[in-house]
């Protein structure tokens, strides 16, 4: 951006008021969390919004190992990864079928995928449920996996149909002419070259699926993922908030430093096949 | 025996012919040139050879046989495509050993020709190199070499020297000819540029809306074109075309023996001087000097305009001019462009 004018200034700084604002009911939420996650009972009940005085870690030793914490994060860890890399399997090799073969229905294929991306969740729960059971995967965590992936998928495959549709067709056609097969063109030339795209959904979808509670509550009904264990600390009459605090803090942790690390893929991925699809 | 025949091959895209009853052969260790303007069809041409497009109807064969369904690796052809389309995250060195590593070569084998071509188009200091840090004429190289390492039987190139600046271009075509000294393998080139098709062929084949209009030995095409097209489109700056009048057996007052009737007479620019031969008066408009020679470009009495090439000339815009030809050097077709000889 060139000199601003002392005008454009001014309507900057009025600009940043709200913006700031909005940065700040981001931020406070995160701030009050772990204020409190360091706070006693007591000391909560006593001064709810203000700083902690004598910072204790019981409560996330309590989070950890009463509350069960630790058996959730596993099952979310392993939910999360294997969700992850199927997603990301399936949607590469849609991706690179959809957007470098050629072969009937195509289009329509493309257009069924991208149509159930319209479809919320809440409105075939039933039939997923049901669905489920039959299949007796309720209470598996590889139902839970493939249930994440069929929610997912639509989403990864229009990304990544969008993402290998902007490559030249001749880098397939030259595999082709080199010898390649079509598994092994997906796996020497499309798997690489779809890296940005593929970290950038692994990144979103291990968000999703970390911080899902709906399909996690319905298919691991006994064992529960993270966020549904830390939904199960709040009590029915009373909450013991600081301990709340700490499973969210603790919860949080593993999503908030991925993000950090990632943030440009994050942005990036946002905006890809905004341009050409 | 040809090592390629094209018997009327046909191609279709929804409806929409591409290619009509093309024929031909390919002798062994030629270098073929497929030219012509844009949408004529000829890198449409390269990918049936190479097996990148089905054909539709026709018959391609290779060595004898029918190759028509046969998989792109198995036809022992090897082609540099014109964005290169190099793999950009492999290096060159893997880029070269692709082919032979999806081949399962052994390691020792694929080493030894990835050096052999290495050597050949002097990319030994840049094995270890990615795409992205080559220059476009670097890129280049690596693409032949992907095809050298190969050991096709025949090269396909389509357009390879389109995305090079002039003076690259120039230097690429004398090492492509080059490289077809050396290697001594049939190469088929896809151009639209007539010059990089005189310089580099043994063999022309110009084609228009999908036919081929005609095949032949650069000089040939030049000399003794079928056509007002193929006489138009070889040769730099295009032939003269003058619409004249066959009358009482003569045309401009010289006898020739050609139908009676409208005929086109063409002349190309070298052979309008200003010596003797047929007179025709000129008004200048343009002189374009490129150094050792200029072109005259100067409009007839009749409104048609002309160019003449001319080593050394005085002829300023707006001055009149006699330019003379040879009626020996001029050729004649009819009003639909066939030649008439």
């Amino acid at each position: 951006m060139g000199i601003r004018s002392a005008r454009e200034k001014w309507v900057l700084r009025v600009a940043m008021v709200p913006m700031a604002v909005l940065a700040l009911s981001c931020v406070y939420p995160v701030i009050f969390t772990i204020n409190n996650a360091l706070k006693t009972k007591k000391g909560y009940i006593l001064n709810r919004f203000g700083l902690v005085d004598a910072p204790s870690l019981q409560n996330f030793y309590d989070a950890w190992g009463r509350a069960h914490l630790s058996d959730y994060l596993f099952n979310s860890v392993v939910v999360t990864a294997g969700a992850v890399l199927l997603l990301l399997l399936t949607s590469s090799l849609a991706g690179f079928a959809l957007a470098m073969l050629r072969f009937p229905m195509r289009k329509v294929l493309f257009i069924v995928i991208l149509a159930s991306l319209m479809i919320p969740v809440q409105v075939v729960l039933v039939p997923f449920y049901r669905t489920m059971l039959a299949l007796d995967l309720v209470n598996t965590r590889i139902g839970l996996i493939i249930a994440y992936t069929a929610f997912f998928l639509p989403f990864c495959v229009y990304m990544m149909t969008a993402f290998y549709a902007r490559l030249p067709r001749e880098l397939v056609e030259a595999a082709r002419m080199d010898g390649a097969t079509l598994l092994q063109i997906w796996w020497n030339v499309m798997l690489p070259m779809g890296r940005p795209a593929l970290l950038t959904l692994g990144i979103l979808n291990t968000l999703y699926c970390w911080n899902d509670v709906l399909i996690s509550l319905l298919v691991l009904q006994k064992e529960r993922t993270v966020m549904v264990g830390i939904a199960a600390l709040r009590g029915e009459y009373t909450t013991d908030v600081p301990l709340l605090c700490a499973g969210i803090a603790l919860a949080s942790a593993p999503i908030i430093a991925i993000y950090v690390f990632f943030q440009r893929q994050i942005v990036d991925g946002i905006a890809v096949g905004a341009v050409k699809g | 025996m040809p090592q390629i025949v094209l018997e009327n091959l046909c191609k279709t895209f929804g409806g929409v012919e591409v290619l009509r009853n093309v024929s031909l052969s390919i002798e062994k260790g030629a270098f073929t040139v497929f030219v012509g303007p844009s949408g004529c069809g000829k890198s449409t041409l390269l990918r049936c050879i190479a097996g990148l497009e089905e054909i539709t109807s026709g018959n391609l064969l290779l060595g004898g046989h029918r190759m028509n369904e046969v998989d792109p690796a198995a036809r022992g052809l090897a082609m540099v495509f014109q964005s290169y389309a190099l793999y950009p995250h492999m290096t060159v060195a893997e880029n070269m050993s692709f082919g032979l590593r999806m081949a399962h070569r052994p390691k020792a084998e694929i080493d030894e020709k990835v050096a052999k071509a290495a050597r050949i188009l002097q990319l030994e200091p840049l094995l270890a190199r990615k795409p992205a840090a080559l220059s476009g004429g670097q890129r280049q190289r690596v693409a032949i070499g992907r095809a050298i390492v190969r050991d096709p039987q025949v090269f396909l190139f389509d357009e390879p020297l389109s995305n090079l600046d002039a003076e690259l271009r120039v230097q690429t075509r004398v090492e492509i000819a080059k490289l077809h000294q050396t290697l001594g393998n049939t190469i088929i080139y896809v151009t639209h540029d007539q010059t990089e098709a005189m310089t580099l062929a043994d063999q022309i084949v110009v084609l228009r809306a999908g036919k081929v209009e005609q095949i032949g030995a650069p000089m040939d095409l030049y000399n003794d074109p079928d056509n007002a097209f193929v006489a138009g489109f070889i040769g730099s700056p295009r032939m003269n075309f003058l619409n004249v009048e066959v009358a009482g057996g003569q045309v401009l007052g010289v006898p020739v023996s050609l139908p009676e009737g409208p005929v086109q007479l063409g002349i190309r620019p070298e052979h309008l001087d200003q010596s003797a031969g047929i007179r025709l008066p000129v008004v200048v408009e343009v002189v374009e000097k490129l150094g050792a020679t200029s072109y005259i470009h100067a409009r007839l009495e009749s409104g048609e305009t002309v160019v003449a090439e001319s080593r050394e000339t005085l002829a300023r815009p707006g001055a009149k001019l006699d330019l003379h030809f040879d009626i020996a050097r001029a050729r004649f077709f009819d009003m639909a462009g066939q030649r008439l000889r």
